[in-house]
This record gives structure tokens, C-alpha cells and sequence, in this order.
């Protein structure tokens, strides 16, 4: 299994809540962007010739904010320059307020064949407050056009002045509106965010509401037939996102754009997080890395446990062993044996618990080089 | 007979704290021209950082100054700066062995204070001459008058003559030398007697090895002399001899009645004992000199590395600052919680934090300190008896016939408006009116016999946040008294955690034991289970508060770009488990241990 992941910074506005590198007063570059990202793929390309990838993710920023023929060209450039397998899973972030026919159209026709369609929360004041552009009724005519196709709704909680009620409603209609796959996951409030103040502020739900939530959403998710299958994410069966099961099986995943990541040859890429920089580079024929690290032995074998921890399948000691020769029960036996009670065992894998599925960065941080 | 020299003076400053004392020591080194102006760092003499930053003096510091008299003839003045602080009058005294004289220096705006009767009595003991001054009458609020009144009165001294200074503005300190000249006599000591130096201060140089600062009583010193102590078998060659110029300076020779330092190659920190004398190795004197009366600690604590593999460190950090403070005493000690430390003595709270202190900024190691404790006298069924001063050395309840605490008597100095608020923290902490005398209408003095144990809490904090910072106090032990007390034990998840024990009055336990289980469940982080905190007193729970388990506390995403940062994240949150200590099952941070020195303000 490997990955292409593609970043498109662009943004009508900024989310109060994003601390990912986007731009919203940048359009006017956005042709020449696009045009460096061709040449990154190219370059990216010849290197990693010989490999297969299986899933391609179109990222943000928001992906559907620039014109439709960007995604479409890059789609083109890709499959001229990588190895794609016989059915690849494409996949394309959209924000509700920014879809037209017109535009999914294209992408089709592009091959996205996956659609995450940012939801957040059925609750149009609380849309606001998050500073998203869309309304509950641009979601609905979103997912209208995208009816019979594979998407996923992104439910967030955590929101200011969230209630369970609220909760229960956002699933109600991203349930409603056909979703094969739920990501819910908590709004972390990061240092030099807007809502962050709120956060300092005390705002925010706290962490135990914010677990209540969690608790009520994972039992109404699955009843209405969701099962989870990593800590925030929730599908219909056999509708995982492959993408992002690759990061957690460790696969290789290339990352292409401006503050992309990447991950192959042992190896963890980083891109300039900065857009003027990333189209120097490019144009100069350089790679706009800016932070490259071997993963160490022991990195690696910290990494898979994580990473494994993280989802619902577990730690397979068998793909471990074949992995890196040794058994990780013994590698790790003194945070083993000291989370023991948090973990449960089905043949030759572990998994956390379901009720410490939430609480697991201190189960993790034992297992911490 | 060669006697030595009538040009020399040795004298201390006796002040309360913030009565000018180490100001006027900086005056006088500049008109000495010790130090040019220029060069002059405020408070001269206060080297240590903690000095100047809490802007008192904390170590006796010696320097050498020449001064050309009136008279006409040039003095040589060997000042030794003193600690003002209660705590510290250990302190005093060894300057005061070395000195023949003492400015007591008095605030013009505030009168004689407690602690300068204190040491002035110290100073009668050892004979020296007292040269009253008084400083700051650049204010407006100075009443000069009433002040040298009150030196008559309170102290029984002359203060006609007087030195009236201003130290802050340089005013007036030319007498202050003149004043010395005159009525501190000069040493006595026979220059050709065999050698006897009073160790008043040592300190450890990483090249010279201890630096003994000594006072010459008898014969002279210098470099290849083989010297020896009284104490120590060993003999050393010297190999620097010097003053205070206030740095050291060497010297030839030091001659009888002179104050300096010695250095001889001396690598082991144990050999060297304050208070003790130096003489010559192949003609010792006949007997030491009276040396200093052992001080003993009144307020213990346990000190341990806050990374137990520090614990080599720690000990070489204790025993070097011991060669500078004769007075902290220090025994090894092991706690469940807290690994190998110290038991450490100090001769009060102060003492204590400086210690702390000075630990962690001099040799750089971060440190956890267990509740400050007494020493307990116990009285077991079997007839045994034996002093405690580390709770869990407390044998259990069933053994203890009865025991008994140290009180203080204590003095307080206040305004008259805030005696009924003195009066209730008294009471409040077991104390026994004696007495309450006015003396004047400004200030009124109250004496009351305490329990150390009940001021070693947060008597200190409460006074001053009652008087808004006006009051003073002053305390000297008074015995032992036949006391109620039991252990509060604090339970961690249904274990005891010695480290957090403490002994307490029966009455007090229900109040502290609720309190410090309210403090801890603030303090200790949230875990994956539920962790009871409960007080006990005998096996009988008193308080219980929980700290509810964690919920929530995962990374909400964590895709392709996330893994570096979450592995991060990960290994920085292992790293702040290395500084928690493990209680059973319950991590505890380091930091919670000190949670129980705190006082809790609306605990009513």
C-alpha cells in the first residue's frame, strides 16, 4: 500500500479553528501553484518510479475552492507520472460552500471517486462560530449532488456552545444524507488560533463533556450502522478510508505541495510550509523539503505501535514480527506490562480497550522512546 | 613580647533587617577607597544573587579597609558583615568571636527592633565594644531624638555621641570610622606565641581546595607553614595567606589580631569544622580557643534530587554548602515516594529556604523538600524515649504512651491596630498569652509561649498578611511541653505516602487533613482511574476527595502530517512522567510534595 497526498492551501476564509497552512487573500497565485505542484509531481515521480500507489487525496486548505480544471490537470499529471493501481481510491476534500454541478462533475470525470465533505455541525450559529462559510442547507444541496457516491462528513465536537441535542442532530443529518463514512473527532484548540482565546477563556465544552459527546455519538453512530474503526472515525462496512488506513499501517505516502509530508525509504519529508518559498524551490528545480529525518529502528517500531494502538484493528504481533523481526511484546514489556489492563487480546493481536480508546495518549506516552 | 598592632580594628554592624546595616558597610569600604565609586555594585558585600535579590545578608562576609584618622595616623579596619535575620544568628555570633567591637546601627524611623537586642546581648556575651549609630535621618519620618532615647533605654547605651548617618546619601559616615577609632579597642595577642586561628567561615575553591577565613588570636602565619587543626589529625602545608580587600587578596604573613584567609591545598570537606582552631603542626598551642557552643536545628525537612539518579550530586552540593553554614545538619534518608535524600536540620524556616535555595541555583539541581518538620520527643509504654523529627520514624500509635513538643517564646512587635488579629493567629495556633507591653504609643510587644510546630506551618505568612507586613517577631525555643499529637497520614489510592506525612496536634488533624486532601486533588493529575485521597489519623479516615479519571486526552487526528508531531507529543509527555513519583499505582508530580507546605486561606 502507498499513498499520494496533495496539499491545496487556498481558502475563502480562515476557520477560527485551523492552524493548517492555508491562505484565503492568495487567488491570485493560485494558477501559478497549481502549475509548480504539475512539476513537483513530475519530479516526485521519476524518483519514486517502480512504486504502486492505491490512493490518492486531494487536501487543505480547501481543495474546491480553485477551478475545477486545476484538480482535473493534476489528476492527469499524476496518473502520466505515477504508478496508480487498478482501482485506485481518489479522494477530495470539498467544503459545502463552495460545490457547484458543475464542478463535481469535473472531478468525476478526473477520477475522484471519494468525497470528505466538511459538515463540522447541523447548527448554523455554531457554524458561524466556528468561522466555516457554509450553512447546514449548503450541506444538504452539497450532498444532494453527491447522492449514490461515496463520501464522508466530518462532525466535530467541542463547538461553543455545543449540547448533546446538537450532537445528535449533526448525525442525524450526515447519517441522513447518505455518508458510507462519519470522521468525528474533537476540535483542538491550537496555540495561535482565534479560538484559542476562547479556549484560554474557557469557553469550550471541557474535556469531560466533550467525552460525554464522544460516548453519546459512537452509540448513536452505531445503531445507525457505523462502526469505528480508528479513535475518530466511522464507516458504513468495507467503506474505510484506504488512504488514511496507510498512515496508520505505516505504508508509504508521498505528500506533494506547500507543508506536505511524506514518508518513504525510511524517511519523513517535510515541505516549506511557506508559498513563496515552495515556488522558488520548484521553479529552481529544488525540492522544497525543509526537514528530512531517517525513522530510526527504534522510532519505527514506537511508530507502528502508535500508530496500530490507534485504530480499532490493533497491533498484529505477526505483521510486527515480519516487520521488524522481533516480538513487540518483548520490546516494549516494561510499558506492557504497565498497560496491560488498559489493553485486550484476540489471537496475535492487541488492542485498547474500547472505554480507553479515548484517553490513550496516556496508554501511548508509556510506549514513548 | 611582640604585641599586635594598636592600629588595628576588628569590628562588626549589628542591625535589624532593612536598618542600612550592609549600606553602610559599602559607605564606609568607599570612603576608605576600598572600592572606587565607579566600581561599586550596590551592596558590596552581598555576593550571593539570593542576597541581593531578597536584599538581605545571609553569610558573614569579612573585608579589610585602611583609613586615615583624624588623629593622624593610618588604621588598618577589618569589618565582618553580619546576617540580620533571626535564623542566622549562629551567624552573629562566630563574626562576633572575631571582632573586639560592633556599630549597632538603629533606623532612625523605626527604633530598636527585636533582633538587634537579640544580637547586641550576643555581642555583650562575647565583650565587644558597642558603637550605636543611627541611620537614615534623610527622612522625613526620622525622629532622631526619640531614637537615641530609646538606645538609652532599651539598650542601656550612651548615645550621646552618637553617629547620625545617612547611608542612602553618604551623610555623616566619616564619624562613623572616627567613632571605631576611638572606642573599639585593638586586639590583644602576642605576635611571637605559638599559632591560634579562630575558623570562623570556610568554603570550598575547586582549585585551592578549603578556604579557611580565620581570625589570628596568637603568633602568625605564612605560605610553608605546616599548620593543623584541633580536630584533625592531618597536617597541610599552607600555600596562600591574604585579607579581604573584599576579594581576596594575598598577603605574606598574618600577624595576631588580624583577620584573613588560609589556604592549604585542603581537598577533604569533612577535615574542616567552624569554630574550630588552627595552630602549627610541630608547636602547637597548648589548648584551642573557646571555639562556638554547637548550635542545634530546630525545623527539619527531607531534601531529595528531583531525578533519583542525582543522588550523588546532591550530597556533594550538602556537603559543600556545609563547609559555608556550620549550622545545617544533614543525615541520609529514604523515602518510598521519594527514593534516597537527606534529612536535613536547619535553625529555622528561613534557614531552610535559603538552603533550598542555594541548592538548586548554586549546583544547579532541582530538588523536592518534604513538609518542614520538629523534633519530637517520644515517650514510648516500654519506657524508652527518643526524639523524632521525620514522621514516618513515628512508631505506631499503640507504642506511644505520650509525647512531647518544642515551644517557643515568642515576641511579637506591632502597631497597636492589629493586636486583636495577632491575638486570634495566636490562639488560633495553640499559643499562651504571657504578657503585652506598650513601648510607646506606636508600638506594642506581646509575648507568648507557641508550639514550633504550629510556626514552622504558616505562622510566618499569616502574620504578615494580618499586620499587612508590620509586625516583627522573634522566637528563642523554650523546652518541651507534653502535647496531644498524632500523624496524618495521606493515603494515595489506598497506599500511604510517607513523603506526605506530617505530625500534627489531634485537635488540628481533621481541619489539616481535610485541607490537604482538597490542596492534592487540585494538584495530582487526572489518570486512568479514579484516585481516593484520604487523610487518616491512626488507621481512622478523616477526609476524602477524589481525583476523578481522565476522559479525554487523545490527539483528534492524526493523518499523514500528524505523526511526527503526535510521536513528539508522546515522548514529551514520557518525559514529564520522569519527573513524577510513582505512589503504588498513582503518578505523582514532583511539584505535589510541596503542596503541602501551602496554606490554604479559606480553610475556615
Amino acid at each position: 500500500m502507498a499513498g499520494i497526498y496533495l496539499h491545496i492551501p487556498f481558502c475563502k476564509q480562515k476557520c477560527r479553528y485551523c492552524d493548517f497552512v492555508s491562505f484565503c487573500n492568495r487567488s491570485d497565485v493560485a494558477e501559478a501553484y497549481m502549475a509548480c505542484l504539475l512539476k513537483e509531481i513530475e519530479m516526485r515521480g521519476k524518483e519514486l518510479a517502480g512504486r504502486t500507489f492505491d490512493t490518492v487525496y486531494f487536501g487543505g486548505g480547501t481543495p474546491s475552492v480553485v477551478d475545477p480544471k486545476y484538480i482535473y490537470a493534476a489528476m492527469r499529471q499524476i496518473k502520466k507520472c505515477f504508478a496508480l493501481s487498478v482501482r485506485p481510491e481518489v479522494t477530495i476534500e470539498v467544503n459545502p460552500g463552495t460545490v457547484s454541478e458543475q464542478k463535481i462533475a469535473t472531478y468525476k470525470r478526473a477520477g475522484i471517486n471519494r468525497f470528505s465533505v466538511g459538515l463540522q455541525t447541523a447548527i448554523d450559529a455554531q457554524l458561524g462560530e466556528l468561522g466555516r462559510i457554509h450553512t447546514v442547507r449548503d450541506y444538504l444541496y452539497c450532498t444532494s449532488l453527491l447522492r449514490g457516491e461515496n463520501f464522508s462528513a466530518d462532525v466535530m465536537l467541542g463547538i461553543k456552545g455545543q449540547t448533546q441535542e446538537d450532537v445528535k442532530k449533526t448525525i442525524e443529518i450526515a447519517a441522513g444524507s447518505g455518508a458510507k463514512h462519519i470522521s468525528m473527532y474533537a476540535l483542538q484548540p491550537e496555540d495561535g488560533t482565534p479560538i484559542y482565546t476562547d479556549y484560554l477563556n474557557g469557553e469550550l465544552p471541557d474535556g469531560d463533556e466533550v467525552a460525554a459527546f464522544y460516548d453519546f455519538g459512537r452509540a448513536l453512530l452505531k445503531e445507525k450502522g457505523y462502526r469505528r474503526y480508528e479513535v475518530s472515525n466511522f464507516c458504513k462496512k468495507g467503506f474505510e478510508s484506504r488512504h488514511n488506513l496507510n498512515y496508520w499501517r505505516r505504508g508509504e505516502y508521498v505528500g506533494l505541495g506547500v507543508s506536505a509530508s511524506s514518508f518513504f525509504s525510511g524517511r519523513r519529508l517535510l515541505n516549506t510550509t511557506d508559498l513563496d518559498e515552495y515556488m522558488k524551490c520548484i521553479l529552481s528545480g529544488f525540492y522544497p523539503v525543509i526537514d528530512s529525518e531517517e525513522v530510526s529502528a527504534q522510532d519505527a517500531r514506537f511508530e507502528f505501535v502508535m500508530l496500530g494502538l490507534r485504530t480499532a484493528y490493533g497491533v498484529s504481533a505477526a505483521e510486527y514480527q515480519k516487520q521488524f523481526g522481533s516480538d513487540w511484546k518483548q520490546d516494549f514489556s516494561a510499558a506492557y506490562k504497565r498497560t496491560r489492563s488498559y489493553l485486550e487480546e484476540e489471537g496475535d493481536i492487541t488492542r485498547i480497550k474500547d472505554e480507553y480508546l479515548f484517553v490513550q495518549n496516556q496508554i501511548l506516552s508509556e510506549y514513548a522512546l | 613580647m611582640a604585641k599586635a598592632s594598636r592600629f588595628l580594628r576588628n569590628f562588626c554592624i549589628i542591625a535589624h533587617i532593612d536598618h542600612g546595616k550592609s549600606t553602610i558597610a559599602d559607605r564606609i569600604m568607599e570612603l576608605t577607597g576600598q572600592v572606587s565609586k565607579r566600581d561599586m555594585e550596590e551592596q558590596l558585600l552581598d555576593s550571593m544573587d539570593i542576597e541581593r535579590e531578597r536584599g538581605i545578608t545571609i553569610k558573614l562576609t569579612p573585608v579589610r579597609m585602611f583609613y586615615n584618622a583624624l588623629d593622624g595616623n593610618e588604621y588598618e579596619f577589618n569589618l565582618i558583615d553580619t546576617p540580620g535575620h533571626v535564623d542566622f544568628t549562629y551567624e552573629v555570633s562566630r563574626s562576633l568571636a572575631a571582632c573586639e567591637g560592633a556599630l549597632v546601627v538603629v533606623d532612625a524611623t523605626q527604633g530598636v527592633e527585636a533582633q538587634t537586642l537579640a544580637n547586641v546581648y550576643l555581642a555583650l556575651e562575647n565583650n565587644l565594644e558597642l558603637v550605636p549609630v543611627i541611620n537614615k535621618i534623610d527622612l522625613a519620618s526620622a525622629r532622631i531624638d526619640e531614637t537615641k532615647a530609646e538606645i538609652e533605654e532599651v539598650i542601656g547605651l550612651d548615645a550621646s555621641e552618637a553617629p547620625c548617618v545617612s547611608a542612602k546619601e553618604g551623610t555623616n559616615i566619616r564619624d562613623i570610622l572616627e567613632a571605631v577609632v576611638r572606642c573599639v579597642p585593638p586586639p590583644e595577642g602576642d605576635t611571637d606565641d605559638p599559632l591560634r586561628a579562630l575558623i570562623f567561615d570556610s568554603y570550598y575553591d575547586n582549585y585551592k581546595g578549603v578556604i579557611l577565613f580565620v581570625r589570628i588570636k596568637d603568633g602568625q602565619v605564612r605560605v610553608g607553614d605546616k599548620i593543623r587543626t584541633f580536630l584533625s589529625e592531618r597536617t597541610y602545608d599552607v600555600t596562600e595567606v591574604g585579607a579581604f580587600a573584599p576579594q581576596m587578596q594575598p598577603k605574606g604573613v598574618l600577624l595576631a589580631g588580624e583577620v584573613g584567609y588560609i589556604a592549604a591545598s585542603i581537598k577533604s570537606i569533612e577535615d574542616v569544622e567552624v569554630g574550630d582552631t588552627v595552630t602549627f603542626a610541630d608547636r602547637p598551642a597548648a589548648a584551642p580557643l573557646p571555639g562556638y557552643k554547637k548550635v542545634q536545628p530546630v525545623v527539619f525537612c527531607g531534601i531529595y534530587p528531583l531525578d533519583g539518579s542525582k543522588f550523588g550530586d546532591l550530597k556533594e552540593a550538602i556537603l559543600k554548602l556545609k563547609l559555608n553554614d556550620a549550622a545545617l545538619t544533614f543525615e541520609p534518608d529514604n523515602s518510598v515516594a521519594l527514593g534516597f535524600g537527606f534529612r536535613c536540620g536547619f535553625l529555622g524556616l528561613l534557614h531552610m529556604e535559603i538552603v533550598q535555595e542555594r541548592i538548586e541555583r548554586e549546583f544547579n539541581l532541582d530538588i523536592i523538600t518534604t513538609a518542614p518538620s520538629v523534633s519530637y520527643l517520644v515517650h514510648k509504654t516500654n519506657g524508652d524515649s527518643f526524639y523524632v523529627d521525620n514522621p514516618s520514624h513515628l512508631p505506631p500509635p499503640a507504642e506511644i504512651d505520650y509525647m512531647e513538643e518544642p515551644i517557643v517564646k515568642a515576641e511579637i512587635y506591632s502597631p497597636p491596630e492589629y493586636l486583636g488579629s495577632i491575638m486570634e493567629l495566636c490562639q488560633d495556633k495553640r499559643g499562651v498569652y504571657k504578657n503585652m507591653t506598650y513601648l510607646d504609643e506606636r508600638r506594642v510587644r506581646l509575648d507568648y509561649l507557641l508550639p514550633l510546630n504550629e510556626i514552622v506551618y504558616d505562622f510566618f505568612d499569616e502574620l504578615k498578611s494580618r499586620t499587612k507586613g508590620y509586625a516583627s517577631f522573634d522566637y528563642e525555643l523554650a523546652g518541651y511541653q507534653r502535647s496531644k499529637l498524632v500523624k496524618l497520614d495521606i493515603l494515595l489510592n489506598g497506599e500511604v505516602c510517607d513523603a506526605l506525612s506530617t505530625i500534627v496536634h489531634e485537635d488540628h488533624a481533621y481541619r489539616r487533613g481535610r485541607m490537604l486532601a482538597e490542596n492534592l486533588k487540585d494538584a495530582i493529575p487526572r489518570q486512568l482511574f479514579e484516585i481516593p485521597i484520604q487523610a487518616a489519623v491512626g488507621g481512622k479516615i478523616i477526609a476524602r476527595e477524589t481525583v476523578k479519571a481522565v476522559r479525554k486526552d487523545v490527539l483528534a487526528k492524526c493523518y499523514g502530517g500528524d505523526i511526527t508531531r503526535k510521536k513528539k507529543l508522546l515522548e514529551k509527555q514520557k518525559e514529564g512522567k520522569k519527573r513524577m513519583r510513582q505512589v503504588g499505582t498513582v503518578e505523582v508530580p514532583s511539584e505535589v510534595f510541596m503542596e503541602i507546605l501551602k496554606t490554604n486561606k479559606d480553610r475556615k
